[in-house]
């Protein structure tokens, strides 16, 4: 809701730089601009469904099922592609219609049968994992045909030609500089208040923040198609989230359901769409990572839904509803994608890992706790 | 004259934007009742969580003496530990919970960390008899009637060995005999040597129990005397800082096209058999006591109570389905439901937000919200209303009750209705913003709205209802002119129909 960059945003900023700086003076390679591109790719999946738990989150309700919903959608795609010699396309529209018509179905069922989302969708964590290992016959099945490449694989493997990038980023900056220069002049004229100089500032940071990104990737290979993929989304559920009516409803709903009911808000409609946004990201989520492996196996998509569940917490989200910013899940997914890979680098043993994660997600929640009770004293 | 038990000098308190107390003195006395009234966002429930030791000692200015030497509080443990207990006006009682389990709550008997059941029984049963609740102490507070939690509450603190009592609004959601229950058990109390900080709106009662009154208005004591040298409308005339002599502004009478239809309405689990029409320009009042059904009625017509069985509902003429709130909003039909905290406000969220929830479709093209024609509509909104907040921005959940209330009726008129229904529009709202809130009912029917007012308090139906329907446990209980109407015919046919069930109990 709030507009400005506010406080714990810039706490979270300090705790990536932090974190970024130890992986730095431990091995330098962390900034490299491999490193990083590196580091995009892996973010995307995990960011890409942090921020559909968002959107399910916001109304109260939790997937627990996201992280098997990733390997069988995932798989669907790579079987019908492998083993069925459908073109990588159609296959993937597919499935994701596929995802889409099951989270709608869970969405239902919750709303309508009135059983809890925790129930539900840990139903659907088990089922979805025993049809994914049906599908690939618990065998490993690639995205793509002996080696070959196709859409499906490119997914993580395409980057963009650097004046493409260039061209993006310029794109971007102009874009984002038309809509805050309209909504200013709009604000304005309606004589309402509208503080130029903010925006302008806020506006110049964004695009030293795209200019740079630019800059580093194209060092490498380019800008990834999946980073790509990824501002898109996050794009697009910052505006569905801030612009639109489904949005407000979806806070609404979290805040105080009984008083969105009596105020009119479409609760049961709000609630299974959303579930079907999240079916429509889990198949994105599931592409991504399936051809970040470049093949699907059993334990693809694993954790991912705790992975995304915590992007968001730490990203400050109310598991009880009503409170969380893409922003916030953004940087939860860069924190949590960020110490992965930098262990990775250091080659941390894969238990240090899982005990490392666990305690930064205890301790980022913790600190939020704390910090939102010294404020609200 | 002997030294006061309670002080409290000078105090004052900020908060960002706003002086919520500034200079207030305060005394009590022992075995007196003092009260406390004054609007909402005058400073009352500042004073009473500084005095509770919710607010910390190093939080605002000024000094607390305990007994005549200064205290400083912390925590409210500390408050306790001194012998001060607060009860607030959301009762802070675990519904699953036995009666005695709450009592001791967080204070529980026990040896070597192992609850003593049968002793916490036994000590219940000694408090509960102080409060004259006379029910086992191991039923679930669930079971309880407002009332009773009530006397919990209290029984609570005296098991603390409280020698202060705070109570904030705690008739407000009591009936009449409750009532009399409690203000009998506080009368009790003082002669058993507790003293009282006694807050209401209600000033027959005020009148009735306590032995002194101070006002506070803006955050300062405005005025300050023994209740024997005083009278209510020169306490209202201090809270308000000027003269109400009309608190109902005239009726205009409701007449032309029927708006609201409602035909020999059957809603299981409670309503039965019940017809009336609101005409354009109409308040239609609806009475009855707790559990007759009013809020049902309203929640049923618009959408979230009980399934029709028989019966018809028409909108302007046409029979709608009463099963779809965001249907009905669009229609033209909106609620502003009496428990505003559960379902009237995302507390959390800002005004603006709050405000313009209802209107969104309104608000938007293509799915997307207009947010600047949305910004000028809340002003707008705000303005009309004199919500008093600092911002559109800041939390619902920090305003006053009465600024709170107007949000909720600024949500629901802001969709632009045809027909506002308002459950206890005024439960618990000080005398000015209430005038204000009659004077939004008359401004809405000369528009050429219909309203229903549901309230519990006879005068407003009568002050402000063109009809007044009596509900009797779920049936009609009689329609009335209320311009003809009195109290008492009002009451006798709220108890109408439990009159004909004994009689024919008793003759079966």
């Amino acid at each position: 809701m709030d507009k400005r960059i506010n406080y714990r945003d810039f706490s979270m900023l300090i705790a990536l730089v932090l974190i970024a700086a130890y992986f730095y003076s431990q091995d330098a390679h962390f900034l490299s601009a491999r490193n990083l591109a590196q580091l995009g790719i892996e973010l995307s999946a995990t960011a890409v469904l942090g921020l559909g738990m968002l959107i399910v989150i916001l109304p109260g309700h939790i997937d627990l099922s996201v992280g098997s919903g990733v390997g069988l959608i995932g798989a669907v795609a790579a079987v019908l592609v492998v083993g069925h010699e459908w073109s990588a396309l159609p296959a993937l529209g597919v499935s994701t219609l596929l995802s889409v018509l099951l989270y709608t179905a869970m969405g239902f069922i919750i709303i309508k049968e009135r059983v809890p989302a925790f129930i539900i969708t840990l139903g659907g964590l088990l089922v979805f994992k025993g049809v994914h290992w049906l599908v690939i016959a618990s065998e490993t099945v690639p995205v793509a045909p002996g080696g070959s490449e196709n859409a499906y694989s490119r997914l993580t493997t395409y980057y963009l030609s650097n004046a493409a990038g260039y061209g993006l980023g310029a794109l971007c900056i102009a874009g984002i500089g038309f809509f805050v220069w309209r909504g200013h002049q709009r604000r304005t004229a309606r004589s309402l208040a509208s503080d130029g100089e903010l925006l302008f500032l806020r506006w110049f940071l964004s695009a030293q923040v795209i200019l740079l990104f630019v800059l580093v990737m194209n060092q490498y290979k380019g800008v990834p198609l999946a980073a790509v993929l990824l501002g898109v989304v996050a794009l697009a559920v910052h505006v569905l989230l801030q612009q639109t009516r489904l949005g407000r409803y979806l806070y609404a709903i979290g805040g105080n359901e009984e008083a969105a009911v009596v105020a009119g808000v479409p609760v049961e409609r709000v609630v299974i769409g959303a579930f079907a946004l999240m079916g429509l990201i889990v198949a994105l989520a599931g592409f991504l990572q399936t051809a970040f492996g470049g093949a699907t196996t059993t334990t693809t998509g694993q954790l991912m839904e705790l992975d995304a569940i915590a992007a968001c917490v730490i990203g400050g989200t109310s598991l009880k509803g009503g409170r969380g910013t893409v922003v916030g899940v953004l940087f939860g997914a860069l924190i949590m994608a960020m110490l992965l890979n930098g262990m990775t680098l250091l080659a941390v043993t894969p238990e240090q890992k899982f005990i490392a994660r666990g305690l930064v997600l205890a301790l980022a929640v913790w600190m939020d706790v704390r910090l939102s009770q010294s404020r609200g004293a | 004259m002997p030294s006061p038990i309670l002080e409290a000098r000078s105090l004052t308190k900020r908060y960002p934007g706003v002086l919520a107390l500034d200079g207030v003195a305060f005394s009590l006395f022992e075995r007196e009742v003092h009260a406390l009234c004054g609007e909402n966002g005058a400073g009352k429930s500042t004073l009473i969580k500084v005095l509770g030791g919710v607010l910390g000692h190093d939080t605002y200015e000024g000094e607390l003496r305990l007994g005549g030497s200064p205290v400083a509080f912390r925590t409210i443990r500390d408050a306790e530990a001194a012998g001060i207990a607060v009860i607030h006006q959301e009762l802070a009682l675990v519904d699953e919970m036995s009666i005695a389990e709450n009592v001791f709550l967080g204070n529980e008997p026990s040896r070597f960390g192992i609850i003593d059941h049968d002793r916490m029984i036994d000590r219940a049963r000694e408090v509960l008899a102080r409060v004259r609740l006379d029910v086992d102490p191991g039923r679930r507070v669930r079971e309880l009637g407002m009332g009773q939690k009530q006397l919990v509450e209290i029984a609570r603190a005296l098991a603390k060995n409280a020698r202060i009592l705070i109570l904030d609004e705690p008739t407000s959601a009591l009936s009449d005999r409750e009532v009399e229950t409690l203000l009998g058990i506080i009368r009790e109390l003082r002669s058993g040597g507790v003293s009282c900080v006694y807050i209401s709106h209600k000033l027959d009662e005020v009148f009735s129990l306590a032995d002194r009154i101070t006002v506070l208005r803006d955050g300062q004591t405005v005025f300050s005397v023994a209740r024997a040298d005083t009278d209510e409308a020169s306490i209202v005339e201090h809270m308000v800082g000027r003269r109400v002599d009309e608190l109902f502004p005239p009726a205009t009478g409701g007449s032309g096209e029927v708006l609201l239809g409602v035909e020999k309405l059957c809603a299981p689990p409670l309503l039965v058999d019940i017809s009336f029409e609101l005409r354009r320009g109409e308040v239609l009042g609806i009475g009855g006591l707790m559990g007759a059904g009013r809020s049902e009625l309203l929640m049923h017509l618009f959408g979230c109570f009980g399934e029709r069985l028989s019966g018809e509902v028409r909108f302007r003429g046409a029979a709608y389905d009463t099963r779809r709130p965001p249907r009905n909003v669009a229609r033209g039909l909106v609620l502003v439901t009496e428990d505003r905290k559960r379902y009237g406000l995302n507390l959390d969220a800002s005004v603006g937000f709050n405000l313009s929830l209802s209107a969104l479709p309104a608000l938007s093209r293509f799915g997307f919200v207009d947010s600047d024609r949305e910004l000028e509509q809340n002003r707008a909104m705000v303005g009309s209303l004199s919500v008093k907040a600092a911002s559109l921005d800041v939390r619902v959940g920090t305003l006053s009750g009465g600024n709170q209330q107007k949000v909720v009726l600024g949500r629901a008129l802001m969709t632009e209705p045809q027909v506002v229904m308002l459950d206890e529009p005024t439960r618990g709202i000080d005398i000015g913003a209430k005038s204000e809130i009659y004077a939004l009912i008359r401004e809405l029917t000369a528009r050429g709205l219909g309203v229903i007012l549901v309230s519990s308090e006879l005068p407003e139906l009568l002050g402000l209802a063109d009809r007044i329907l009596m509900l009797s446990e779920g049936h009609m209980g009689g329609m009335f002119q209320a311009a003809a109407a009195t109290q008492a015919d009002l009451l006798r046919s709220a108890m109408a129909k439990r009159a004909v069930a004994t009689e024919n109990d008793a003759h079966g």
